[in-house]
Protein backbone atom coordinates (compact mmCIF):
# COMPACT_ATOMS: atom_id res chain seq x y z
CA UNK A 1 0.00 0.00 0.00
CA UNK A 2 1.10 3.54 -0.69
CA UNK A 3 -0.70 6.36 1.02
CA UNK A 4 -0.50 10.08 0.27
CA UNK A 5 -1.79 12.23 3.11
CA UNK A 6 -2.54 15.89 2.37
CA UNK A 7 0.59 16.41 0.32
CA UNK A 8 1.43 19.90 -0.86
CA UNK A 9 4.46 20.97 -2.87
CA UNK A 10 5.46 24.59 -3.35
CA UNK A 11 8.26 26.06 -5.42
CA UNK A 12 9.72 29.51 -5.08
CA UNK A 13 10.30 31.08 -8.48
CA UNK A 14 11.18 34.72 -9.11
CA UNK A 15 10.21 35.57 -5.57
CA UNK A 16 6.73 34.09 -5.87
CA UNK A 17 5.40 30.90 -4.37
CA UNK A 18 3.97 28.48 -6.89
CA UNK A 19 1.86 25.63 -5.55
CA UNK A 20 2.35 22.67 -7.89
CA UNK A 21 0.49 20.10 -5.80
CA UNK A 22 -2.16 21.23 -3.37
CA UNK A 23 -3.43 19.10 -0.50
CA UNK A 24 -3.73 15.82 -2.39
CA UNK A 25 -4.66 12.58 -0.59
CA UNK A 26 -5.20 9.07 -1.90
CA UNK A 27 -4.36 5.42 -1.26
CA UNK A 28 -3.19 2.81 -3.72
CA UNK A 29 -3.56 -0.78 -2.54
CA UNK A 30 -1.41 -3.69 -3.67
CA UNK A 31 -2.32 -4.65 -7.23
CA UNK A 32 -4.28 -1.48 -7.85
CA UNK A 33 -3.71 0.61 -10.97
CA UNK A 34 -4.21 4.34 -10.59
CA UNK A 35 -4.11 6.84 -13.44
CA UNK A 36 -3.00 10.42 -12.88
CA UNK A 37 -4.69 12.67 -15.43
CA UNK A 38 -4.20 16.34 -16.02
CA UNK A 39 -3.14 18.93 -18.54
CA UNK A 40 0.47 20.04 -18.96
CA UNK A 41 1.59 21.76 -15.78
CA UNK A 42 -1.26 20.35 -13.67
CA UNK A 43 1.24 18.75 -11.26
CA UNK A 44 1.38 15.15 -12.57
CA UNK A 45 5.15 14.86 -12.80
CA UNK A 46 5.63 16.67 -9.50
CA UNK A 47 3.27 14.23 -7.81
CA UNK A 48 5.13 11.25 -9.31
CA UNK A 49 8.48 12.64 -8.12
CA UNK A 50 7.10 13.16 -4.62
CA UNK A 51 5.82 9.57 -4.54
CA UNK A 52 9.23 8.38 -5.70
CA UNK A 53 10.98 10.30 -2.93
CA UNK A 54 13.00 12.36 -5.43
CA UNK A 55 11.65 15.60 -4.01
CA UNK A 56 10.19 16.13 -0.58
CA UNK A 57 6.68 17.53 -0.02
CA UNK A 58 6.43 20.99 1.54
CA UNK A 59 3.80 19.57 3.87
CA UNK A 60 1.93 16.30 4.26
CA UNK A 61 3.29 12.78 4.29
CA UNK A 62 3.71 9.73 2.08
CA UNK A 63 3.53 6.31 3.71
CA UNK A 64 4.36 3.07 1.98
CA UNK A 65 4.77 -0.54 2.94
CA UNK A 66 5.74 -1.90 -0.46
CA UNK A 67 8.74 -1.30 -2.67
CA UNK A 68 8.11 1.60 -5.03
CA UNK A 69 10.08 2.07 -8.23
CA UNK A 70 11.93 5.25 -9.10
CA UNK A 71 9.81 7.52 -11.33
CA UNK A 72 10.07 6.22 -14.87
CA UNK A 73 10.13 9.44 -16.81
CA UNK A 74 11.73 10.80 -19.95
CA UNK A 75 14.58 12.12 -17.88
CA UNK A 76 16.15 11.50 -14.53
CA UNK A 77 17.61 8.49 -12.83
CA UNK A 78 20.50 7.93 -15.19
CA UNK A 79 23.82 9.45 -16.13
CA UNK A 80 23.79 10.56 -19.77
CA UNK A 81 27.56 10.50 -20.18
CA UNK A 82 27.78 6.86 -19.08
CA UNK A 83 26.95 3.91 -21.33
CA UNK A 84 23.83 1.81 -20.96
CA UNK A 85 26.00 -0.96 -19.50
CA UNK A 86 27.64 1.34 -16.94
CA UNK A 87 24.25 2.71 -15.92
CA UNK A 88 23.04 -0.87 -15.49
CA UNK A 89 26.11 -1.70 -13.40
CA UNK A 90 25.40 1.27 -11.15
CA UNK A 91 21.74 0.29 -10.72
CA UNK A 92 22.71 -3.35 -10.11
CA UNK A 93 25.11 -2.25 -7.38
CA UNK A 94 22.77 0.07 -5.52
CA UNK A 95 19.81 -2.32 -5.70
CA UNK A 96 22.07 -5.27 -4.86
CA UNK A 97 21.11 -7.42 -7.87
CA UNK A 98 23.45 -9.51 -10.02
CA UNK A 99 24.52 -7.48 -13.06
CA UNK A 100 24.37 -10.46 -15.42
CA UNK A 101 20.68 -11.13 -14.68
CA UNK A 102 19.80 -7.49 -15.18
CA UNK A 103 21.78 -7.25 -18.37
CA UNK A 104 20.12 -10.39 -19.78
CA UNK A 105 16.65 -9.09 -19.00
CA UNK A 106 17.25 -5.58 -20.36
CA UNK A 107 18.88 -7.01 -23.46
CA UNK A 108 15.84 -9.13 -24.16
CA UNK A 109 13.17 -6.59 -23.31
CA UNK A 110 14.58 -3.30 -24.55
CA UNK A 111 16.18 -4.76 -27.71
CA UNK A 112 18.89 -2.11 -27.72
CA UNK A 113 21.68 -4.45 -28.89
CA UNK A 114 25.02 -2.72 -29.33
CA UNK A 115 23.57 0.59 -28.15
CA UNK A 116 24.05 -0.67 -24.61
CA UNK A 117 27.75 0.13 -24.96
CA UNK A 118 27.00 3.69 -26.10
CA UNK A 119 26.47 6.69 -23.80
CA UNK A 120 22.83 7.17 -22.84
CA UNK A 121 22.81 10.73 -24.16
CA UNK A 122 22.81 9.51 -27.76
CA UNK A 123 19.66 7.40 -27.23
CA UNK A 124 16.41 8.56 -28.80
CA UNK A 125 13.49 9.25 -26.49
CA UNK A 126 11.94 5.90 -27.39
CA UNK A 127 15.18 4.02 -26.72
CA UNK A 128 15.58 5.75 -23.40
CA UNK A 129 12.03 4.86 -22.44
CA UNK A 130 12.67 1.21 -23.34
CA UNK A 131 15.91 1.19 -21.38
CA UNK A 132 14.44 2.77 -18.23
CA UNK A 133 11.37 0.57 -18.31
CA UNK A 134 13.28 -2.66 -18.88
CA UNK A 135 15.71 -1.82 -16.10
CA UNK A 136 12.94 -1.16 -13.57
CA UNK A 137 11.19 -4.41 -14.53
CA UNK A 138 14.50 -6.22 -14.03
CA UNK A 139 14.79 -4.84 -10.50
CA UNK A 140 11.23 -5.96 -9.80
CA UNK A 141 9.20 -3.55 -7.64
CA UNK A 142 5.78 -3.93 -5.97
CA UNK A 143 4.65 -0.60 -7.36
CA UNK A 144 5.68 1.16 -10.56
CA UNK A 145 5.61 4.93 -10.96
CA UNK A 146 5.32 5.77 -14.62
CA UNK A 147 5.38 9.28 -16.01
CA UNK A 148 4.40 9.14 -19.69
CA UNK A 149 7.25 6.87 -20.83
CA UNK A 150 5.06 4.09 -22.19
CA UNK A 151 3.62 6.51 -24.72
CA UNK A 152 7.16 7.31 -25.91
CA UNK A 153 7.85 3.79 -27.10
CA UNK A 154 6.74 2.17 -30.33
CA UNK A 155 3.80 -0.26 -30.75
CA UNK A 156 5.84 -3.36 -30.07
CA UNK A 157 7.25 -1.87 -26.86
CA UNK A 158 3.78 -0.81 -25.72
CA UNK A 159 2.46 -4.32 -26.34
CA UNK A 160 5.30 -5.94 -24.44
CA UNK A 161 5.00 -3.46 -21.54
CA UNK A 162 1.36 -4.32 -21.26
CA UNK A 163 2.23 -8.01 -21.27
CA UNK A 164 4.85 -7.61 -18.55
CA UNK A 165 2.72 -5.42 -16.30
CA UNK A 166 -0.61 -7.19 -16.72
CA UNK A 167 -0.03 -10.80 -17.58
CA UNK A 168 3.15 -11.50 -15.65
CA UNK A 169 2.71 -8.99 -12.81
CA UNK A 170 -1.03 -8.74 -12.14
CA UNK A 171 -0.40 -8.35 -8.42
CA UNK A 172 1.77 -5.24 -8.83
CA UNK A 173 0.54 -1.71 -8.32
CA UNK A 174 0.86 1.02 -10.86
CA UNK A 175 0.62 4.78 -10.76
CA UNK A 176 0.57 6.05 -14.29
CA UNK A 177 0.63 9.70 -15.32
CA UNK A 178 -0.42 10.27 -18.89
CA UNK A 179 -2.79 12.19 -21.09
CA UNK A 180 -3.23 9.37 -23.55
CA UNK A 181 -6.80 8.15 -23.05
CA UNK A 182 -6.15 4.84 -24.81
CA UNK A 183 -3.22 3.92 -22.59
CA UNK A 184 -5.05 4.97 -19.44
CA UNK A 185 -8.09 2.88 -20.36
CA UNK A 186 -6.07 -0.24 -21.05
CA UNK A 187 -4.08 0.04 -17.79
CA UNK A 188 -6.05 1.66 -15.00
CA UNK A 189 -9.20 1.19 -12.97
CA UNK A 190 -9.27 4.50 -11.10
CA UNK A 191 -8.02 7.99 -11.77
CA UNK A 192 -6.80 11.03 -9.93
CA UNK A 193 -7.61 14.06 -12.05
CA UNK A 194 -5.29 16.97 -11.28
CA UNK A 195 -6.20 20.54 -12.05
CA UNK A 196 -4.00 23.41 -10.88
CA UNK A 197 -2.46 21.03 -8.36
CA UNK A 198 -5.75 19.96 -6.81
CA UNK A 199 -6.79 16.35 -6.99
CA UNK A 200 -10.14 14.75 -7.74
CA UNK A 201 -10.29 11.00 -7.21
CA UNK A 202 -12.71 9.28 -9.60
CA UNK A 203 -13.55 5.58 -9.44
CA UNK A 204 -14.71 5.24 -13.04
CA UNK A 205 -12.15 5.62 -15.80
CA UNK A 206 -14.59 6.71 -18.51
CA UNK A 207 -16.00 9.36 -16.23
CA UNK A 208 -12.48 10.46 -15.27
CA UNK A 209 -11.52 10.85 -18.94
CA UNK A 210 -14.71 12.84 -19.47
CA UNK A 211 -13.81 15.16 -16.59
CA UNK A 212 -10.27 15.50 -17.94
CA UNK A 213 -11.51 16.30 -21.45
CA UNK A 214 -13.82 18.99 -20.09
CA UNK A 215 -10.98 20.77 -18.22
CA UNK B 1 20.21 -4.18 15.43
CA UNK B 2 19.76 -6.35 12.31
CA UNK B 3 17.99 -3.46 10.61
CA UNK B 4 20.78 -1.07 11.47
CA UNK B 5 23.42 -3.41 10.09
CA UNK B 6 21.39 -3.88 6.94
CA UNK B 7 21.11 -0.11 6.50
CA UNK B 8 24.83 0.25 7.03
CA UNK B 9 25.52 -2.44 4.43
CA UNK B 10 23.22 -0.65 1.96
CA UNK B 11 24.98 2.62 2.60
CA UNK B 12 28.41 1.15 1.98
CA UNK B 13 27.18 -0.48 -1.21
CA UNK B 14 25.70 2.81 -2.41
CA UNK B 15 28.84 4.79 -1.57
CA UNK B 16 30.95 2.18 -3.39
CA UNK B 17 28.71 2.40 -6.46
CA UNK B 18 28.86 6.21 -6.36
CA UNK B 19 32.65 6.13 -6.12
CA UNK B 20 32.94 3.95 -9.21
CA UNK B 21 30.45 6.12 -11.07
CA UNK B 22 32.28 9.29 -10.00
CA UNK B 23 35.59 7.89 -11.23
CA UNK B 24 34.09 6.96 -14.61
CA UNK B 25 32.35 10.28 -15.12
CA UNK B 26 35.31 12.35 -13.96
CA UNK B 27 38.24 10.52 -15.43
CA UNK B 28 36.63 8.51 -18.22
CA UNK B 29 37.38 4.91 -19.00
CA UNK B 30 39.97 5.48 -21.72
CA UNK B 31 43.68 6.30 -21.47
CA UNK B 32 45.02 6.98 -17.99
CA UNK B 33 41.50 6.73 -16.51
CA UNK B 34 41.73 6.00 -12.81
CA UNK B 35 45.44 6.95 -12.91
CA UNK B 36 44.38 10.60 -13.06
CA UNK B 37 43.39 10.34 -9.44
CA UNK B 38 47.13 10.54 -8.65
CA UNK B 39 48.16 12.39 -11.80
CA UNK B 40 45.82 15.36 -11.45
CA UNK B 41 46.99 16.71 -8.08
CA UNK B 42 50.62 15.86 -8.87
CA UNK B 43 50.64 17.87 -12.09
CA UNK B 44 49.26 20.74 -10.05
CA UNK B 45 51.32 20.35 -6.91
CA UNK B 46 54.86 19.56 -8.05
CA UNK B 47 55.50 22.67 -10.22
CA UNK B 48 53.82 24.95 -7.67
CA UNK B 49 55.86 23.46 -4.82
CA UNK B 50 59.12 23.91 -6.76
CA UNK B 51 58.30 27.53 -7.68
CA UNK B 52 57.22 28.43 -4.14
CA UNK B 53 60.33 26.99 -2.59
CA UNK B 54 62.52 28.63 -5.25
CA UNK B 55 61.19 32.16 -4.75
CA UNK B 56 61.32 32.04 -0.96
CA UNK B 57 64.49 32.14 1.13
CA UNK B 58 65.69 28.61 2.00
CA UNK B 59 65.08 29.32 5.70
CA UNK B 60 62.55 31.61 7.37
CA UNK B 61 62.48 31.96 11.17
CA UNK B 62 64.94 29.08 11.22
CA UNK B 63 62.52 26.77 9.42
CA UNK B 64 63.52 25.19 6.07
CA UNK B 65 61.21 26.39 3.30
CA UNK B 66 60.86 23.24 1.22
CA UNK B 67 59.19 21.10 3.94
CA UNK B 68 57.25 24.19 5.05
CA UNK B 69 55.74 24.58 1.58
CA UNK B 70 55.27 20.84 1.10
CA UNK B 71 53.33 20.48 4.37
CA UNK B 72 51.41 23.66 3.56
CA UNK B 73 50.34 23.37 -0.02
CA UNK B 74 48.75 19.92 -0.22
CA UNK B 75 46.23 20.68 2.56
CA UNK B 76 45.34 23.87 0.62
CA UNK B 77 44.62 21.75 -2.44
CA UNK B 78 42.44 19.39 -0.39
CA UNK B 79 40.47 22.25 1.14
CA UNK B 80 39.90 23.91 -2.22
CA UNK B 81 39.04 20.73 -4.05
CA UNK B 82 36.53 19.48 -1.50
CA UNK B 83 34.89 22.91 -1.29
CA UNK B 84 34.84 23.28 -5.05
CA UNK B 85 33.36 19.81 -5.58
CA UNK B 86 30.56 20.56 -3.13
CA UNK B 87 29.34 23.76 -4.81
CA UNK B 88 25.77 23.03 -5.94
CA UNK B 89 26.55 19.32 -5.82
CA UNK B 90 22.99 18.41 -4.85
CA UNK B 91 21.56 20.12 -7.91
CA UNK B 92 24.17 18.55 -10.16
CA UNK B 93 23.31 15.08 -8.86
CA UNK B 94 19.54 15.41 -8.59
CA UNK B 95 19.23 12.58 -11.12
CA UNK B 96 20.76 10.19 -8.59
CA UNK B 97 18.07 11.02 -6.06
CA UNK B 98 15.61 9.13 -8.28
CA UNK B 99 16.91 6.08 -6.47
CA UNK B 100 15.69 6.36 -2.94
CA UNK B 101 18.55 4.51 -1.30
CA UNK B 102 20.91 7.23 -2.56
CA UNK B 103 20.98 10.15 -0.12
CA UNK B 104 22.71 13.49 -0.52
CA UNK B 105 24.91 12.39 2.36
CA UNK B 106 26.12 9.36 0.35
CA UNK B 107 26.97 11.60 -2.60
CA UNK B 108 28.80 13.98 -0.27
CA UNK B 109 30.78 11.15 1.32
CA UNK B 110 31.68 9.58 -2.02
CA UNK B 111 33.02 12.91 -3.27
CA UNK B 112 34.98 13.50 -0.06
CA UNK B 113 36.48 10.01 -0.14
CA UNK B 114 37.61 10.49 -3.74
CA UNK B 115 39.22 13.87 -2.97
CA UNK B 116 40.95 12.53 0.13
CA UNK B 117 42.20 9.47 -1.76
CA UNK B 118 43.47 11.68 -4.55
CA UNK B 119 45.16 14.11 -2.16
CA UNK B 120 46.72 11.39 0.00
CA UNK B 121 48.26 9.65 -2.98
CA UNK B 122 49.64 13.02 -4.07
CA UNK B 123 51.15 13.49 -0.60
CA UNK B 124 52.85 10.12 -0.78
CA UNK B 125 53.93 10.43 -4.42
CA UNK B 126 55.29 13.98 -4.06
CA UNK B 127 57.11 12.99 -0.88
CA UNK B 128 58.70 10.03 -2.67
CA UNK B 129 59.73 12.31 -5.53
CA UNK B 130 61.25 15.08 -3.38
CA UNK B 131 62.81 12.59 -0.98
CA UNK B 132 64.51 10.72 -3.82
CA UNK B 133 66.18 13.93 -5.05
CA UNK B 134 67.16 14.98 -1.52
CA UNK B 135 64.78 17.96 -1.21
CA UNK B 136 62.77 16.55 1.68
CA UNK B 137 63.34 14.53 4.86
CA UNK B 138 60.71 12.24 6.38
CA UNK B 139 58.51 13.68 9.17
CA UNK B 140 60.22 13.29 12.57
CA UNK B 141 57.01 12.40 14.41
CA UNK B 142 54.84 10.46 12.00
CA UNK B 143 51.82 9.96 14.29
CA UNK B 144 51.61 13.71 14.96
CA UNK B 145 51.88 14.33 11.22
CA UNK B 146 48.96 11.95 10.58
CA UNK B 147 46.92 13.51 13.37
CA UNK B 148 47.39 16.94 11.79
CA UNK B 149 46.40 15.53 8.42
CA UNK B 150 43.34 13.89 9.92
CA UNK B 151 42.18 17.26 11.24
CA UNK B 152 42.95 18.85 7.87
CA UNK B 153 40.63 16.31 6.22
CA UNK B 154 37.91 16.82 8.82
CA UNK B 155 38.15 20.61 8.55
CA UNK B 156 37.95 20.53 4.74
CA UNK B 157 35.04 18.08 4.84
CA UNK B 158 33.15 20.16 7.43
CA UNK B 159 33.56 23.34 5.37
CA UNK B 160 32.52 21.35 2.29
CA UNK B 161 29.33 20.31 4.06
CA UNK B 162 28.45 23.93 4.87
CA UNK B 163 29.47 25.28 1.45
CA UNK B 164 27.59 22.47 -0.31
CA UNK B 165 24.40 23.10 1.64
CA UNK B 166 24.50 26.89 1.42
CA UNK B 167 25.31 26.97 -2.30
CA UNK B 168 21.95 25.30 -2.97
CA UNK B 169 20.21 28.20 -1.28
CA UNK B 170 22.06 31.25 -2.58
CA UNK B 171 24.08 32.00 -5.73
CA UNK B 172 26.30 34.24 -3.63
CA UNK B 173 28.08 31.27 -2.14
CA UNK B 174 29.51 30.14 -5.46
CA UNK B 175 30.68 33.67 -6.33
CA UNK B 176 32.33 34.19 -2.97
CA UNK B 177 33.95 30.77 -2.82
CA UNK B 178 36.55 31.54 -5.53
CA UNK B 179 38.10 34.66 -3.93
CA UNK B 180 37.69 33.13 -0.49
CA UNK B 181 39.52 29.93 -1.38
CA UNK B 182 42.32 32.04 -2.89
CA UNK B 183 42.69 34.34 0.12
CA UNK B 184 42.55 31.26 2.31
CA UNK B 185 46.14 30.57 1.24
CA UNK B 186 47.26 33.58 3.25
CA UNK B 187 45.30 33.17 6.46
CA UNK B 188 45.02 29.37 6.69
CA UNK B 189 48.49 28.84 8.13
CA UNK B 190 50.00 27.62 4.87
CA UNK B 191 52.84 30.16 4.84
CA UNK B 192 53.29 30.96 8.53
CA UNK B 193 53.46 29.30 11.92
CA UNK B 194 51.71 30.45 15.07
CA UNK B 195 55.10 31.02 16.74
CA UNK B 196 55.95 33.72 14.17
CA UNK B 197 52.94 35.85 15.11
CA UNK B 198 52.92 38.53 17.81
CA UNK B 199 51.42 36.97 20.98
CA UNK B 200 48.32 39.21 20.85
CA UNK B 201 47.50 38.09 17.31
CA UNK B 202 48.43 34.47 17.97
CA UNK B 203 45.66 34.01 20.53
CA UNK B 204 43.06 34.99 17.94
CA UNK B 205 44.70 33.18 15.04
CA UNK B 206 44.57 29.89 16.93
CA UNK B 207 40.77 29.96 16.78
CA UNK B 208 41.22 29.09 13.09
CA UNK B 209 40.93 25.30 12.81
CA UNK B 210 43.18 25.12 9.76
CA UNK B 211 46.04 26.80 11.66
CA UNK B 212 45.56 24.28 14.47
CA UNK B 213 45.82 21.42 11.98
CA UNK B 214 48.89 22.99 10.36
CA UNK B 215 50.54 23.35 13.76
CA UNK B 216 50.16 19.60 14.31
CA UNK B 217 51.36 18.68 10.83
CA UNK B 218 54.44 20.83 11.40
CA UNK B 219 54.99 19.47 14.87
CA UNK B 220 55.05 16.09 13.12
CA UNK B 221 57.32 17.28 10.33
CA UNK B 222 59.90 19.18 12.37
CA UNK B 223 59.55 17.50 15.77
CA UNK B 224 60.89 19.41 18.75
CA UNK B 225 63.03 21.69 16.55
CA UNK B 226 60.11 24.17 16.30
CA UNK B 227 57.57 25.50 18.78
CA UNK B 228 53.96 24.66 17.86
CA UNK B 229 50.57 25.44 19.39
CA UNK B 230 48.22 22.66 18.25
CA UNK B 231 45.37 21.90 20.68
CA UNK B 232 43.49 18.66 19.81
CA UNK B 233 40.80 19.38 22.40
CA UNK B 234 39.91 22.74 20.89
CA UNK B 235 39.99 21.64 17.26
CA UNK B 236 37.90 18.52 17.95
CA UNK B 237 35.25 20.67 19.61
CA UNK B 238 35.35 23.33 16.87
CA UNK B 239 35.09 20.79 14.04
CA UNK B 240 32.38 18.85 15.85
CA UNK B 241 30.27 22.00 16.07
CA UNK B 242 30.96 22.94 12.42
CA UNK B 243 30.02 19.41 11.31
CA UNK B 244 26.72 19.53 13.18
CA UNK B 245 25.92 22.93 11.65
CA UNK B 246 26.85 21.59 8.21
CA UNK B 247 24.65 18.51 8.59
CA UNK B 248 21.70 20.68 9.56
CA UNK B 249 22.20 23.03 6.59
CA UNK B 250 22.49 20.03 4.28
CA UNK B 251 19.30 18.47 5.64
CA UNK B 252 17.45 21.73 5.15
CA UNK B 253 18.73 22.02 1.59
CA UNK B 254 17.33 18.61 0.68
CA UNK B 255 13.83 20.13 0.89
CA UNK B 256 14.69 22.58 -1.87
CA UNK B 257 16.04 20.05 -4.34
CA UNK B 258 14.30 20.38 -7.69
CA UNK B 259 14.85 17.32 -9.84
CA UNK B 260 15.45 17.51 -13.56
Amino acid sequence: MIKAINITKEYRTEGRVHRAVSDVSFTVARGEKLAVLGRNGAGKSTLIRLLGGVELPTSGAIEQNMSVSWPLALQGGFQGSLTGNDNMRFIARIYDKPFDDIKAYVDDFAELGKYLSEPLKIYSIGMRARFAFALSLAIDFDCYLIDEVIAAGDQRFQRRSHEELFEKRVDRSLILASHMGEIIKSYCSRALVLHHGQGNLIGDIDLALQVYNDL
Amino acid sequence: MGKFREDLATQWRVIGALLIREIYTRFGREGLGFGWIIGEPLIFAVPVLLVWSAVRAPYEHGVPMMPMVWTGYLPILLFRHIGGRMLMFIRANAGLLYHRQVTIFDIYLARCILEVASNSTAVVASFALFYSVGLLDPPLDLSMFYLGYFYTIWWSAAVGLIIGGLSERSDWVEKIWTPFSYLYMFFSGFIFMAAWLPPAVRGWALYMPSLQAYEMIRAGMFGATVKTYGDPGYITLALGVLTLIGLQIMRESRKYVVAE
